[in-house]
């Protein structure tokens, strides 16, 4: 039997959707593993093909969001995420995970400020697909919903024309079609230039089925698949292929 | 004047002493109580006395503060356990303990007749119940009043936090999945004038600071917060109710736990400082203006990601069999945890080894401190090496606190010294409470004649406005609600993902079937009415688990009481009906309860007089959803289909939101036409026209709030109004018929009546945006001769709307034929607007959204 391939997703303190993405990826077929910091060496990425860093509240991200992850990440593994990514690996970082990519600046420079409501906002929202040749959004429509639920999703850039560089040139690889949160550019997700990895504030591994969505009658409804799904299942096809894992 | 605890007191160290009671009369043992914080009355301090004269020793302070701990009203619920000569309407009772006759034995002879269902109650931290072959799912709920009354925002973090830990120390972990919060304030926008003491808290203030501290825990420890409500009355600006909830769920072989001589106890988390002294017996007493000055210490900051890390460390180590037994430190703290622990098989704490936020805590206060996020667990001594690595796995402060040793002592020591040492069986019985309480019924008068000439859409409009109905939107998006990933039935949804639900859906991870969790509260009923109080809130409650999808014999309750001065006879007798009407629906349903908690003296020393809140129940509820298909929205889906309603609408609008709408919220010139002359804001607050003395604030703002018999200006209150009666053999009927229609997959959607009545009901069902509706009242079950008024806005128990595909319609009709059924009408895609009718008259023609409006923005300018 082929050997799937693994997935790490690294816990800090207060990370809390390690259990539900771990779940999401095994069911397009990862073989994926949560890896608490403490655990975590350079050994450790050995044979990953894909690193993910999901949502919650690294160590109460009670200074900016994803400051302290990105930090302690570096002193136990100093840029071992970077000479991974450079080796071809896939790096996925969602809500929390997108403010820690950030904080380590594996992402095009910008920052997760408070949300311009000044409020922890859950709720959906709908997503244009600005880079569909994506590895983690090749399977998504041009527009699709996902779940928020975040206080610090406002992306912004020192200067507010990089952000629309950022828009132009598909490095805002997803940008909400309202206004959310008060993003430059309606930015709500990132990827850098290499295309492996992608910063996204929404939750897609909320939505796995037709069933998480809010109206009983989205899509084919019950166990039909939901947005979510494509996400992961992209990434999935895009590291089984060859051709397409290499840089 | 020399202090009492200074001449008494023998100091062997300088970390505890030895206080010589023997000599000591009851007023000075009485006074040592209130100087110690101890909250024992003095019958309490005799006893303590005498038991030491037994034992031919003086007690030291350590031990003094744990039996305060052991007999807080918090933690031994002594009013529920009192012997209450209870007299109803001049018939005298006699009822030993509320919690043995009503709550207990009910839930075991429900048990007895449901085998196999509940799997635990009452014994640990949480009731469980079976979700399938390998799974049991549990629910607690437990209020932080008094915390929240004088640092909303820490007391509420802090409330949460304390629930959750429940769950953890629940079996041998329980993983908590889901959490609801329930509130109770005063209106956002009163009048600050009208709050009577000094250093209260406006409203506003409360309920910023109590959400804002629910989502900063809830969020960060990655539970849903799916489930809540608000009620907002005047009777609760003094004091505030906070009830915090959470789900959680275990495999069926760790719910068992057991203590045995030779386990090692351990504490995982936080470490213990001099925050949260006293939280527990501070809790068992009432609030004054002193409080907000004298007491913050017994309230603390929540720190969640230090209860995350201890969380992850209880389940991974539960799922490796490590545990053999855990509880959490609430209230009393170590003394509490490690009393459960070691109270029959005994053992030895030694305190040296606490870790301490900070140094100089003397003995008591390391025992007892109630410093949050710790865990308290028994482990064998071969699975030390593991739980350490464990600890450092998710970075969280393990520490061995002693040993259990099969002698039946719970042995304290500290600095070489004992400092403790109980034979704790000596300390099960505290004295039962004697006392009396009282109600009298009113005798209800139906409908008056000054609610039935009202505009019906201009009333419709008014109580979709109320801050009892309008959208808690803007609060439940600060919750995320959807985190874990399981959140099937979200608090809002439908297709435009706003419209209320009836309470929410989680999946749990390994099974097919699913967890339905619901809840009510209605205190506006218990004014007048407390038993049809408790029967209609067990009601409500079962009937959003049914109409989400539960089967009907597969639900479990709580009940978390809160109430005002149990010593007001008046007032304790709302509570005894309120225990009875409890009962009877839950007897009636077999719904066991499987948990439960209680809150007294929520009442406050004003400029004016005590005020206490009127008494009040959450019951809350969950149930087996046993297929995702089964799973039923409360947002209308399709134009076309077909509306139909099953129970009965009666006649009485007692406790309803328009009553209240109709007497509190006139337009004074009007009011002034209406009320013989009382303005409009004070025909709320008086019961009589001024001549005599105002009138007693048991329940301040309600103009329900004495028991004897209404004042003559009283004619055509609500106080005058009958409160609903719950038909609980026919609804439970219906709600059969109900499950089964589910089953079928007749049923697009469905929505409880609840707050506000049928119009309301029907209005929320449509905010969906799916349809307009055309519907008329005609057929409408009703129970004697109802008016136009109450088939709108009466809170009838027992009735669901539902909608229908048109393919299934004869086959529904035929099903529920012979019981309160009926069609009311249609969905339409030929316009958006709610029109009700009434034979040719036309009771309701209003835009959807335009109602949408007004009741998703009610809350907005507040929060």
């Amino acid at each position: 039997m082929e050997e799937r391939p693994r997935a790490l997703l690294l816990k800090f303190p207060g990370t809390n959707c390690d259990a539900e993405t771990a779940r999401a990826l095994r069911s397009v077929g990862f073989d994926a593993e949560i890896a608490p910091i403490s655990t975590v060496t350079r050994a450790s990425l050995e044979g990953v093909s894909l690193v993910v860093l999901s949502g919650g509240f690294s160590y109460g991200d009670y200074v900016m969001s994803g400051r302290l992850a990105s930090l302690v990440t570096e002193q136990r593994i100093d840029d071992a995420l970077r000479e991974f990514r450079d080796g071809g690996g896939y790096l996925l970082g969602i809500c929390n995970g997108f403010q820690i990519l950030t904080q380590l600046g594996l992402l095009p420079p910008g920052s997760l400020i408070h949300n311009s409501s000044g409020r922890f906002q859950c709720h959906w929202v709908t997503l244009e697909n600005r880079d569909p040749s994506s590895p983690f959004l090749s399977q998504l429509p041009a527009r699709f919903e996902f779940p928020i639920a975040h206080a610090e999703g406002r992306f912004v850039t020192a200067d507010p024309a990089e952000a629309e560089r950022y828009r132009e040139s598909g490095l805002a690889a997803l940008t909400y079609a309202d206004d959310v949160n008060g993003s430059f550019a309606g930015i709500a997700g990132l990827r850098d230039e290499t295309g492996r990895v992608l910063g996204l504030m929404p939750h897609p591994e909320r939505f796995m089925k037709a069933r998480d969505h809010y109206d009983p009658d989205w899509g084919e409804g019950g166990d039909g698949r939901g947005s979510g799904y494509f996400l992961f299942q992209s990434l999935f096809e895009a590291i089984s292929t060859p051709q397409l894992s290499t840089a | 004047m020399p202090d009492l605890l200074d001449q008494i007191a023998e100091a062997p160290a300088d970390h505890y002493r030895r206080l010589r009671i023997s000599g000591l009369d009851g007023d000075q043992l009485a006074e040592l109580s209130q100087r110690m914080k101890l909250s024992l009355s003095r019958v309490d301090m005799l006893a303590i006395q005498k038991i030491y004269a037994g034992w031919g020793r003086e007690p030291t302070d350590v031990e003094l503060e744990v039996i305060a701990q052991t007999w807080s009203e918090h933690c031994k619920h002594r009013i529920f356990g009192a012997t209450i000569e209870h007299t109803l309407d001049g018939e005298t009772e006699t009822i030993r303990s509320l919690f043995k006759t009503y709550i207990h034995d009910v839930s075991k002879a429900i048990m007895a007749r449901k085998p196999d269902f509940v799997l635990s109650a009452f014994h640990d931290n949480a009731g469980f119940i079976r979700l399938d072959d390998n799974l049991a799912v549990c629910l607690k709920a437990e209020t932080h009043n008094h915390p929240s009354a004088i640092e909303p925002y820490a007391g509420a973090n802090t409330g949460i936090g304390g629930v959750i830990r429940d769950i953890l120390g629940a079996g041998k972990g329980a993983k908590p999945v889901a959490s609801l919060d329930v509130f109770c304030f005063g209106a956002p926008d009163t009048d600050p004038e009208k709050i009577q003491a000094e250093d209260v808290i406006h409203p506003l203030g409360v309920l910023r600071g109590v959400v804002r501290g629910v989502r900063d825990y809830g969020n960060r420890m990655g539970i849903p917060t799916v489930c809540g409500a608000i009620q907002f009355d005047d009777a609760y600006i003094y004091n505030p109710l906070v009830y915090c909830g959470t789900a959680g769920v275990i495999p069926i072989p760790d719910i068992g736990k057991k203590m045995s001589a030779g386990l090692k106890v351990i504490a995982v988390g936080a470490r213990t400082g001099r925050d949260g002294l006293h939280g527990a017996t501070f809790s068992s007493a009432a609030l004054d203006t002193e409080s907000h000055e004298e007491d913050q210490q017994a309230v603390q900051i929540g720190n969640p990601i230090e209860e995350k890390k201890a969380a992850d460390f209880v389940l991974e180590a539960r799922e490796r069999g490590l545990i053999e037994f855990v509880t959490d430190c609430g209230a009393g703290g170590y003394s509490s945890a490690c009393g459960e622990m070691l109270e029959e098989v005994g053992g030895e704490i030694v305190l040296d080894n606490v870790k301490l936020k900070e140094e100089g805590l003397v003995s008591w206060e390391i025992f007892i401190s109630e410093s949050q996020e710790r865990m308290v667990l028994a482990v064998k001594e071969v699975s030390l090496p593991a739980l350490r690595d464990l600890a450092d796995k998710y970075e969280t402060e393990l520490t061995e606190l002693g040993h259990s040793d099969g002698s039946g002592i719970l042995r304290v020591k500290h600095h070489g010294a004992t400092v403790c040492e109980l034979d704790c069986s000596a300390l099960h019985d505290a004295p039962v409470r004697r006392m009396r309480s009282e109600w009298n019924r009113r005798l209800p008068t139906g409908t008056s004649e000054w609610m039935t000439s009202w505009k019906y859409d201009v009333l419709l409009r008014e109580i979709i406005s109320d801050f009892a109905v309008v959208s808690r939107e803007p609060i439940i998006r600060e919750y995320d609600h959807e985190v874990q990933g399981n959140t099937v039935l979200k608090p809002l949804a439908g297709a435009a993902g706003d419209a209320p639900q009836d309470g929410s859906v989680i999946r749990i991870d390994g099974s097919d079937q699913l967890m339905a969790i619901g809840l009510s509260l209605l205190p506006e009923w218990g004014k007048t009415a407390p038993h049809e109080m408790g029967t209609a809130c067990v009601d409500e409650c079962f009937r959003q688990l049914v109409a989400m999808g539960a089967n009907p014999d597969r639900i479990a309750i709580l009940d978390n009481f809160c109430m005002g001065n149990p010593d007001n006879p008046e007032e304790l007798g709302a509570l005894v009906e309120t225990v009875k009407g409890i009962a009877a629906a839950a007897d009636a349903y077999s719904a066991p309860f499987v948990s439960g908690k209680d809150s007294f003296y929520n009442y406050f020393e004003t400029k004016d007089g005590p005020v206490s809140i009127p008494v009040t129940i959450l019951v809350s509820g969950m149930g087996i959803v046993e297929d995702a298909t089964h799973v039923t929205t409360g947002s209308l889906r399709r134009p076309n289909s077909v509306v139909s309603i099953m129970g009965t609408t009666g006649p009485d609008l007692g406790g309803s939101v328009a009553a209240r709408r109709l007497w509190h919220g006139l337009p004074a010139h009007e009011a002034g036409e209406l009320w013989h002359g009382l303005p409009a804001h004070e025909a709320g607050g008086k019961a009589d026209s001024g001549d005599s003395a105002p009138p007693a604030k048991t329940w301040a703002g309600s103009p329900c709030h004495d028991n004897a018999p209404p004042a003559k200006t009283w004619a055509g209150s609500p106080c005058h109004e009958a409160v609903p009666r719950t038909d609980l053999e026919a609804n439970l009927a219906l709600y059969r018929k109900y499950h089964e229609a589910v089953k079928r997959g007749w049923i697009l959607a469905a929505h409880d009546v609840s707050e506000g009545g049928l119009a309301v009901a029907l209005a929320e069902f449509a905010f969906s945006g799916k349809g307009g509706l055309d519907l008329s009242l005609d057929a409408l079950p009703v129970n004697g001769d109802v008016s136009k008024i109450a088939r709108l806005f009466a809170e009838t128990p027992g009735r669901l709307v539902m909608e229908i595909a048109p393919e299934h319609r004869e086959a529904v009709a035929a099903h529920f034929a012979g019981v309160a059924y009926a069609e009311l009408g249609a969905a339409t895609d030929a316009h958006r607007d709610l029109r009700i009718e009434w034979g040719k008259e036309t009771l309701i023609d209003e835009p959807l959204s335009e109602l949408k409006s007004l009741w998703k923005n009610g809350l907005a300018p507040y929060y």
